[in-house]
């Protein structure tokens, strides 16, 4: 037999036509899969083993418990204990990594000159610290830092007088009130949620109202007007043209608060006119009480009080020292400006430099949670005194500042449970074995260790009988604005977590529009065709403080005349206009 | 061992739409933060919660969220069965339908033949902010750029639970050790998940309520994912979406 090209090549072109119907192909195709699967750039994560360790979340007054799944030292997924978390407390652990964090500032230079700021200043001018989350140990710290320090101010955001039980409650009337999507511990909410009708009056169709019982699709900020029926302040008829809604609506809601007791009304700070709304429907000491504090030590007594920004002179803040380190609701800053003299030293200690970073002279950067040692006020729906530590998961980086170092203060935490412990009632509940030990069964080292080691102290619920009326009036406005043709939309929020976000969070804000992103708003399709605008268009929304470039929504749930924006509820009900690009 | 087969509940009325679950499921399974450039079509969410709406303008509009994860169909898997690959498998012991990435060609025709568009392609290398890698689940390998990827009831759980069980000297997974990470994130209790062939199970009831039903039944692929609403146009919309506005994400 001899070879000839002719054969050779005969071989060579079947044997290749053959090759494809072994697996061979198929195997290469495998191998540089798998080959390409663990190319250099694609990140390996750390192994070893689990370990878990349980704290409290502090990115909201919820104060979620929270089981760390730990490689390491590291936490890699957080989750709920005893109920799921929120997107935002889910993703916490991913915050010291945030591209957008401040790993440092010119942290001795600031604390020389807030020292002699404060040595140097003029008999009359003021040192002032703003706490954007008042109601913690820290908040207690601050003010009596301030009365210890002559025209010494403490500023903050108003909290809620009051506390709320919606266990015992079978309707609730909730005025814009996100009730629903984070307003009160999730948890408890929704542990809740079966035994209540809800009716929800809110000018958008907001997750709240898409799974309440009852929408009562109100003008936006009228809700107020619906407390004052309940109140008898207005009759039926006139909450009902201030609100848009029918007049058989306001009474069948007034009918139902009345026969479906016990009723409960909430907003979203709780206000006087809700507070007293309940009062009127005999929930005082049952349904809604005065919001409990944990114990504190005698010697906190001289604590100064929160300031009333209207009341502290113009021009007379010569030092102000600004708290960022804990999410919280931002005041304003224009009446704050007018507050400071004109050598004004402001100091932020923040975690990035959003905020209120741009008005001052130094940002120093702060230890976030979960790097933080910090405590959770109270929920707005718990009856009872609580004390939650958010113990650190993780060591904070090397150079990170807090208020408490420049003015030379400790953290007050281990006085505050020493406090607790010495009035030996409630209880300690320990997440790691879900146990309950009474506080008078345990030595004040043990307290506080299982405190660190993730647990939370309730106390025993005690309802006053009367309400105290100590608190001025705060209302909202309540009729019908003039539209500015200048301006013509009205703003209304979606409430978020303030600060920081995970990166993860793309998942809801980009790779799917779950939730408005920061640089999104939403309007009625006719608003939309009205500014000529399509869905996804950009657009400015402009009002008489300032204007920002967003990415425009339609969406028929948008009342007409309403803008939805994501954001700080002290925009809240301004008026807006939107610019096409 | 008795084969098993897992599958969800979800209670529509009761899901208040914030994203928990989406969000633990990329902390889980490894999902990287979305690339600047990236959209809804081009996202990686292998449960994503749709907001859909009963198609009335403003004071009449309803609207409900709906969570839609790979439905691990049970019948003529149609992933499965257009994979040239054998990528897609069906596990017999639990009813999971798996992705393999290493098998993946990229070729997508699985995406185009999954009927409720719960599969994914990777557009991009998988990246995470500088240091935020040391915060990845070392259970589950990130995939590389070019596969197709989607839920698979966080499988990395399901070996934790088996080993877990294994070493406690038991035959079977104990009920309720094994839950994927949204189930577990979920705040509003909305989401169930167990083996919908032991009637003891809360999801094997929940998929014999009345109100229950499933996305695209008439196509007859039988997805394990129980849906549940009291409201009719949501159940309505779970056959046939009216219109692009009334089917959103």
């Amino acid at each position: 037999m001899t070879t000839t090209r002719r054969g050779l090549l005969q071989f060579l072109g079947g044997s290749a036509v053959g090759a494809l119907f072994t697996p061979a192909p198929w195997r290469l195709i495998t191998d540089t899969a798998l080959w390409s699967e663990n190319w250099p750039g694609i990140p390996r994560p750390a192994r070893g083993e689990a370990r878990y360790k349980f704290t409290n979340c502090s990115l909201c007054d919820a104060g979620c418990a929270v089981r760390a799944r730990c490689i390491g030292d590291q936490p890699v997924s957080l989750a709920g204990v005893g109920g799921g978390l929120c997107p935002f407390g889910l993703t916490a652990h991913h915050l010291p990594f945030h591209p957008a964090r401040l790993k440092e500032g010119p942290v001795k230079e600031a604390a020389a000159a807030v020292t002699s700021a404060i040595a140097n200043r003029g008999p009359t001018e003021h040192v002032a610290v703003l706490d954007l989350r008042p109601g913690r140990t820290a908040s207690w710290m601050y003010r009596q830092a301030m009365a210890s320090i002559p025209n010494g101010t403490y500023l903050a955001p108003p909290e809620p007088l009051v506390a709320v039980d919606l266990q015992k409650a079978r309707t609730v009337l909730s005025l814009g009130a996100p009730l629903l999507d984070g307003w009160g511990t999730p948890s408890k909410v929704f542990a809740a949620r079966d035994q209540f009708r809800l009716i929800q009056a809110e000018a958008v169709e907001s997750r709240t109202a898409a799974l309440a019982d009852v929408w009562l699709p109100v003008a936006p900020g009228t809700e107020g007007a619906l407390a004052s029926a309940v109140t008898g302040e207005v009759d039926a008829a006139d909450a009902a043209r201030i609100t848009g809604l029918s007049a058989e609506q306001v009474e069948r809601l007034l009918n139902e608060l009345k026969e479906n007791g016990p009723a409960l009304v909430v907003d979203s700070e709780m206000s006087p006119a809700v507070v007293d709304a309940n009062v009127r429907l005999g929930g005082w000491g049952h349904t809604i009480g005065p919001r409990p504090q944990a114990p504190t030590p005698d010697a906190w007594n001289k604590a100064a009080p929160v300031a009333d920004l209207d009341k502290v002179p113009n021009g007379s803040i010569r030092v102000l020292l600004i708290d960022e380190s804990a999410a919280g609701a931002y005041l304003p800053w224009a009446p704050i400006e007018k507050k400071l003299a004109a050598n004004a030293l402001v100091v932020a200690v923040a975690p990035y430099d959003g905020g209120y970073a741009r008005h001052a002279q130094y940002v120093l950067p702060a230890a976030i949670y979960p790097e933080t040692m910090d405590d959770i006020p109270p929920a707005v729906d718990s009856m009872a005194a609580t004390f939650r530590l958010a113990a650190p998961l993780v060591a904070a980086p090397a150079g990170m500042a807090s208020v408490r170092e420049l003015l030379g203060i400790s953290d007050g935490l281990r006085e505050r449970a020493d406090a607790i412990h010495k009035v030996g009632q409630g209880l300690l509940v320990t997440y790691a074995d879900g146990k309950s030990v009474a506080v008078k069964d345990l030595k004040a080292d043990d307290f506080w260790k299982a405190l660190n080691a993730g647990g939370a102290w309730t106390g025993d619920t005690k309802l006053p009988a009367e309400r105290r009326r100590d608190e001025a009036r705060r209302g909202r406005e309540e009729s019908l604005r003039h539209v500015d043709p200048e301006y013509p939309f009205t703003v209304v929020t979606e409430r978020r977590v303030a600060g920081l976000c995970s990166p993860a969070l793309s998942q809801i804000y980009q790779e799917s529009n779950l939730r408005l992103a920061p640089n999104r708003i939403a309007l009625h399709p006719s608003d939309a065709s009205r500014c000529g605008v399509a869905d996804g268009a950009r657009a400015l929304i402009e009002t008489a403080s300032g204007k920002r470039e967003v990415i425009v929504t339609v969406d028929s749930s948008i009342r007409s005349g309403v803008v939805l924006a994501p954001g700080r509820e002290d925009v809240a009900f301004t008026s807006a206009k939107v610019v096409r690009i | 061992m008795s084969p098993k087969r897992y599958g969800m509940s979800i209670d529509v009325d009761r899901c208040n739409g914030c994203g928990a679950c989406m969000v633990a499921c990329a902390v889980e399974n490894n999902i990287p933060p979305a690339h600047a450039g990236v959209n809804e079509r081009k996202g990686t969410t292998w449960i994503r919660v749709y907001k859909v709406d009963n198609g009335e303008d403003y004071a009449g509009k309803r609207s409900a969220f709906v969570p839609v994860l790979c439905q691990h169909c049970g019948e003529h898997t149609p992933c499965a069965s257009v994979c040239p690959q054998q990528a897609v498998d069906v596990d017999p012991r639990t009813g999971i339908v798996g992705q393999m990435p290493e098998r993946c060609l990229g070729c997508r025709y699985c995406m185009a033949a999954c009927p409720y568009h719960a599969r994914y392609f990777n557009w991009f290398d998988p990246a995470w902010p500088a240091g935020m890698e040391k915060t990845l689940n070392p259970d589950v390998a990130p995939r590389m750029r070019g596969v197709v990827e989607k839920c698979n009831f966080c499988h990395g759980r399901w070996h934790a639970a088996k080993e877990r069980a294994a070493a406690a000297g038991l035959d079977d997974i104990q009920p309720g050790d094994y839950i994927p990470a949204c189930v577990e994130a979920c705040p509003t209790g909305a989401l169930r998940f167990g083996d919908l062939n032991d009637s003891a199970t809360a999801v094997a009831q929940d998929a014999k309520r009345p109100e229950s039903f499933r996305l695209l039944e008439k196509i007859g692929t039988d997805p394990k994912i129980y849906y549940r609403s009291r409201k009719d146009w949501v159940r309505q919309i779970a056959s046939a979406p009216k219109n692009k506005e009334s089917f959103h994400g």
